[in-house]
Parts: C-alpha cells; structure tokens; sequence
C-alpha cells in the first residue's frame, strides 16, 4: 500500500465530504449568471489607480533619478578634491613672500602674540 | 457536432470533448484577444465555477472569493494580449485568480490585524444545513495556516495536483504536498480532540 493510500484512510474520506460541504460553491444557475453579470460589468470600468499603484509606476525612475544624482555628486566631489590637491601643489612650489616662520606657521600666532612680536621688532 | 455543442457534452464524450473543448476555447481566447466582447463573455461562463472554487479555497468568506473572482477576471482581461493562446486559458486564468485571492488575503490581514474572526466564515448555505462535522471542521479549519487550508481544500475538494497547485500559490510541488499532508494531520488530530471533548 502506498504512503498515499495510507494517509487517506476512512478518516480522510470523512474529512474530504465535509470538506466539500463547507466549500460547496452556490447552486443555482441564477447566481452564476448574476456573477457573469458583474464580472463583465467591471471590464468597463475605467482603471482606477490605487496609489500605492502609482507608486510603483514611479519608482523606477526615481531609482534612475537618485542613480544620477548620486553620480553627479560623486564627480562633483572627486573633481573639488582633484583641484583642492592641484592648489595645494601650486601652493607648495610657488615661493612664498612672507618670512619663512610667518608662513610656515601663519596660523599658530594670536593677534596678542602677532602685536607683541611687531612692537618687540618696531624700529624705534 | 460544433465545437460549443461538443464542450457542452465533454462528460459524455471525453476523448472528442477534451480536443473540442480546447478549440472552443483557443477560437474564444484568439477572438477576446481580438477585442470581442462576447467571446470573452463566453470565457467568463466557462471558467466562472472553477476560478470560484479556486478563489474560496484560498479566501475566508464567500463575499471575498467573489470579489477575488471579479479582481482576477478583470486582471486577466486587461492582460488578455499577453497570453499565448496555445496554453490552457484556465490554467493560467486559475493563476491569475489564485494571486488576486492572496492578495485579498493580505489586504485583509492588514486591514482586520486587530479583529481576527474566532470561526471560519462559511460560504452561504443555508444554515439548516449545518451538520455536526461540518461544524466541527470549520473550528478545526481556523487552526490550518492559511496556506495548508488553502492546499487541503484546492487537493481534496477541487481535485487540484499538487503540481497545479504549487503553480497557483507560488511554491514547490514538493512543500504542496507536504503542506497537504501535515493539513490532513492536523484536521484528523483536532476533530478526534474536538469528538473526545465533547
């Protein structure tokens, strides 16, 4: 006897008939014509769009759109970080005017230190 | 015999009405696709029954299968042109009514989280009807997951194979039939509970 057979045993046959009475679709010619009715009657509805359907319809083009977008601003960043760099070479090779101290550590001064060194070296 | 007369008759004319039925059906699907009205009407006659049984094997209510029906009828209109007409109609339409079935399903879920129906709604019989077993097989029935309720019925009611039906819900042939089996298990255990309770 097979796994089948077994498992479907009286028990099963009982459980198959009220299953079969639980799920009996209607009787009656009526009802199915009625159904028929409606069904062909919501073809000629004009679609309605349920929002989370036009959702969807735009998410592939704002998945396109932050595709771009995330792309411009990566070029955008690497080429302000290519021209910081080539400034920052040009700054390096271009001599400077101040003395090297002053230019080398411009920004270690405070305007109190900046006055004390400029009345200390003030020619009287 | 014309094609509508031998369809009508394919229960007493098996191998002749299975090949009629089928060119019955390609004229009307090829006609549908075509923009003819009626012949999708026909379609509707033909298939009405069975995309219900499939509908309310996956639905709680009788209500809910028709308006899964209605959903798919109209979804596998409007995607008329996108189906090969050397397939079988009902097949694939039995899919399309079987997906707009779950969705229901999932709409509802979302909609009623808070208010879970203690018994399985019945479809509408008359109530004089209701014999002991089927009482005890609705209480039983609310214990399936969806999907076993959905399979055992589909298998055992409709007749469905476990081929058919992992089609239309979207799984393996094999988790069908597994899902049948552990379905029919878990009815036997309960009703025995329900008999030894009582």
């Amino acid at each position: 006897m097979s796994d089948h057979l077994k498992l479907h045993d009286e028990s099963d046959e009982r459980i198959t008939a009220g299953l079969r009475k639980v799920f009996a679709a209607p009787e009656g010619e009526a009802y199915w014509r009625s159904l028929e009715a409606r069904i062909l009657s919501r073809l000629t509805e004009p679609p309605t769009v349920a929002w989370w359907d036009e959702l969807d319809h735009w998410m592939r083009p704002a998945l396109v759109a932050a595709a771009v977008v995330l792309l411009a601003s990566g070029v955008a960043t690497f080429r302000a970080y290519q021209a910081e760099r080539e400034v920052a070479y040009e700054a390096m090779l271009t001599p400077s005017a101040l003395p090297v101290e002053t230019a080398v550590r411009p920004m270690l001064q405070s305007g109190r230190e900046a006055t004390f060194r400029y009345l200390m070296t003030k020619p009287r | 015999m014309t094609a509508a007369i031998a369809f009508e008759l394919h229960g007493a004319l098996p191998m002749t009405s299975d090949a009629a039925k089928r060119a019955f059906e390609r004229d009307h699907v090829i006609a549908a696709q075509g923009g003819s009205d009626a012949a999708f009407a026909e379609l509707v006659r033909l298939h009405q029954r069975r995309a219900y049984a499939v509908a309310r094997a996956i639905v709680l209510s009788h209500e809910d299968a028709e308006d899964a029906v209605q959903d798919g009828f109209l979804h596998a209109y409007r995607a008329l042109d996108r189906f090969r007409s050397d397939q079988p109609f009902g097949a694939w339409l039995n899919r399309i009514v079987a997906n707009a079935a779950l969705d229901l399903v999932r709409r509802r879920k979302v909609r009623d989280a808070d208010e879970l129906p203690e018994t399985l709604a019945l479809p509408f019989r008359d109530p004089g009807e209701a014999d002991e077993l089927r009482t005890r097989l609705s209480e039983a029935l609310t214990h399936l997951t969806d999907r076993q309720r959905s399979v055992i019925v589909l298998h055992d009611v409709e007749g469905f194979t476990h081929g058919e039906i992992g089609s239309m819900l979207g799984m393996p042939e094999g988790t069908a039939r597994s899902d049948l089996h552990h379905a029919r298990a878990a009815l036997r255990r309960l009703l025995t509970d329900m008999r030894s309770n009582s």
